[in-house]
């Protein structure tokens, strides 16, 4: 049986970093990926199955069919759930995970992000507590992650909202016409405003070429590989090292420990083969980074003698205070186009309301959208009031689709334990694991948060020159999908968290969690390029370790 | 689908998105699309869907003694309203809320999303949008 130095399960953003830093740092790695490297042909650009708009299908994975997930809704209701529809909170699964796919979006949480029990108090019934680090120890790993990925974007313009002490390696995508009219509007509010930052090269960078303003980025693939995920950096830098093993199609069964409990590798299965045959790899450390709730799977999935409850898990804490974001959205017109069909589309942010509200805990960013095609707009952004066919919506669709102003954003999440992922030993997937079982939602003071950012968006919107505007207030619900965290979150307490500061699981000297399982909160931002910096820290620490 | 059912079928997606100066939901392909969801994703909604065309054409015939297709578009609105709310007239065997709820939604797939898919011929509402007709393609 080969041994290796570390086994990483899923090469997303968490993983893809650790395998490339222990790769280059000499140590032998096993990567495994369930999905498979998808070119831009095969991920495609069908406008209803995407990562983004999923009404039959989706373009990353993973299958519809042998992949259930079990949902619980609010009612107490089960429901088996496939992979396209919006209960199973799916990421994308295939080389490079949600980076493959996703917008781009690359937000530093704010230092406050980091301390939000401190600075707010925890609510009765919330999970809400301060992260075992702070800004500043992370920091330097932002910055790390933003020169060697490439991150596009203007420091000075967020300088007041988020320290940093190096500028962004790319200039900010180019403004559009909706940008001038959100900037008028934001000005005249007195709100601070910035180019929104984007793993995407505005210019070539790292030998990869420069966007040419597409319009597919979230939901899709990118046709000059100008975006930005593990897949075209990291991992093939981990590949040339020649110290990575990757592996595809490898589902992991669980997490071996031998007769003392501590672990000693992966068994995992190659689904592509026709009898898939069980391998057990072995290895000094384990690093599991299958997102949020794969990875909270696996930890549960791992039972044995010695941790009956599945690794990591003797005081409960695995797979709980799952979280995501909400996303309050407003739409409004204005009287002249202002759609020029340059992706990405999203350009211009506010960092205004993160924190310091009034009576709100924490806060969120909020910035204009993506190009949505014709479909998604339809589907997403009408008004509520508008019929939902007839002459009226065909000539709405016509005069307005490049009319609409949209601002969203993602609101800081605050966490309930009872929002959490478990496993379902009643329901399998086609090779006999136990699936993830979702329920609860995220705590009720999140409503609070959202409903107060989705007014500043009503309000951003009517100073940018909407006469029209519209919005609906956003639902208590279990959040996760694409922005999933906070399953095996970080403390220095085992009784009330899952891992070290490091991501190690405590208890445990040689297993980790590196993905967005170890965010305590989940800040008022995109979350990937926190997952990435800590992936960063973390690897590091495992190098050394190694040693 | 017999002959009567792809009348009441074409009239209805018309009304759903009607001909203007650009084309409506039959012209720009929109049974073409349907009728390759009824054989993939949607084949097990194709039954459903066909007793809500004859729920349709049984509207017609009860509140104004003609097929569908042959009424004036304000009527042919007005049965769909009422289908949309459920208020119907006749017996139905399905939900005719669901049902005009799946109705609209598929016709407005067919519309909106890529020609390859069977609609949106010409990519022509990507162009009455705006969609294609600025930036890169």
């Amino acid at each position: 049986m080969t041994e290796f130095d570390a086994i990483i399960v899923g090469s997303g953003a968490g993983g893809g970093i650790v395998a490339c830093v222990l790769a280059e740092a000499g140590k032998r790695v096993l990567l495994l990926e369930r999905g498979q490297p998808l070119s831009f042909a095969e991920v495609g650009r069908d406008h209803l199955r995407n990562q983004r708009l999923a009404i039959y299908g989706h373009n990353a994975g993973p299958d519809l069919e042998g992949n259930p997930r079990v949902f619980i809704d609010p009612l107490g209701t089960k429901h088996i759930v496939k992979p396209h529809e919006l209960d199973y909170h799916n990421n994308a699964a295939c080389l490079g995970g949600g980076t493959r796919v996703y917008g781009a979006q690359a937000w530093r949480f704010s230092p406050d992000d980091f301390r939000m029990a401190t600075k707010y108090g925890a609510p009765a019934g919330s999970s809400l507590a301060d992260w075992p680090i702070g800004y500043e120890d992370l920091e330097p790993c932002y910055e790390r992650v933003e020169w060697e990925l490439g991150v596009a974007g203007d420091g000075a313009a967020l300088e007041t909202q988020i320290p940093r002490k190096r500028n962004y390696p790319l200039p900010p995508v180019l403004p559009g016409p909706q940008t001038a009219a959100l900037r008028k509007g934001a000005h005249d509010l007195g709100w601070v405003v910035s180019p929104v930052p984007l793993l995407i090269n505005t210019a070539p960078y790292n030998n990869r070429a420069a966007c040419i303003g597409c319009k597919y980025c979230v939901g899709f693939a990118c046709p000059t590989d100008a975006k930005t995920g593990t897949q075209n950096t990291v991992i093939p830098r981990a590949l040339l090292s020649g110290n990575c093993e990757l592996v595809v199609d490898a589902i992991a069964e669980k997490i071996e420990t031998d007769s003392r409990g501590k672990v000693v590798g992966v068994r995992y299965l190659r689904h592509s083969s026709t009898a898939p045959e069980s391998i057990e790899a072995r290895s000094k450390v384990v690093i599991v980074s299958a997102g949020a709730i794969e990875s909270a799977r696996i930890l549960l999935n791992s039972n044995s003698t010695h941790h009956p409850s599945g690794l990591g898990n003797e005081h409960d804490q695995v797979g709980r205070n799952l979280q995501g974001h909400l996303y309050p959205r407003a739409y409004g017109i204005v009287a002249n186009p202002i759609f020029n069909g340059v992706g990405p589309g999203v350009s211009i942010a506010t960092t205004q309301f993160n924190h310091d509200n009034d009576g709100i805990i924490g806060g969120g960013m909020l910035a204009d959208d993506f190009i949505k095609p014709p479909i998604d707009f339809w589907y997403d952004s009408l008004p509520p009031d508008l019929p939902r066919w007839g002459l009226r919506n065909k000539q709405f669709m016509r005069e307005n689709y490049t009319r609409v102003l949209h601002v969203r954003g993602p609101v800081q999440d605050i966490p309930s334990p009872e929002g959490r992922v478990t496993v379902d030993q009643s329901v399998t997937d086609r090779w006999g694991i136990p699936v993830a079982k979702l329920s609860g939602t995220t705590h009720e003071e999140t409503i609070t948060t959202a409903d107060f950012m989705r007014e500043r968006a009503v309000e951003w919107l009517r100073a940018s020159g909407c006469e029209t505007v519209w919005s609906t207030r956003p639902e208590l619900m279990l959040s996760g999908r694409q922005h999933q965290a906070g399953t095996c979150r970080m403390g220095h307490d085992p009784d009330s968290s899952v891992t070290d500061q490091w991501g190690r699981v405590h208890n445990h000297d040689n297993l980790f969690v590196v993905d967005g399982s170890l965010h305590v909160t989940n800040g008022g931002f995109n979350p990937v390029l926190t997952i990435m910096a800590l992936a960063y820290r973390s690897a590091e620490h495992i190098a050394k370790h190694i040693n | 689908m017999t002959d009567l059912q792809r009348q009441t079928l074409q009239a209805a997606l018309d009304c759903v998105i009607p001909p203007d100066d650009f084309p409506g939901a039959w012209e720009a392909g929109v049974g073409n699309y349907l009728a390759r969801q009824f054989e993939s994703d949607l084949a097990s909604r194709r039954t459903f869907y066909l007793a809500g065309l004859d729920g349709i054409e049984a509207e017609a015939i009860a509140r104004f003694g003609k097929h569908f297709s042959k009424l004036e578009p304000e009527n042919q609105s007005s049965i769909l309203q009422n289908i949309e709310s459920g208020a119907v007239a006749t017996s139905w065997a399905i939900s005719p809320e669901i049902f005009f709820k799946l109705m609209v939604e598929t016709a407005a797939e067919g519309y909106y999303s890529n020609p390859e898919q069977g609609g949106n011929l010409g990519a022509i509402s990507w162009t009455m949008t705006g969609f294609s007709k600025y930036g890169p393609v």
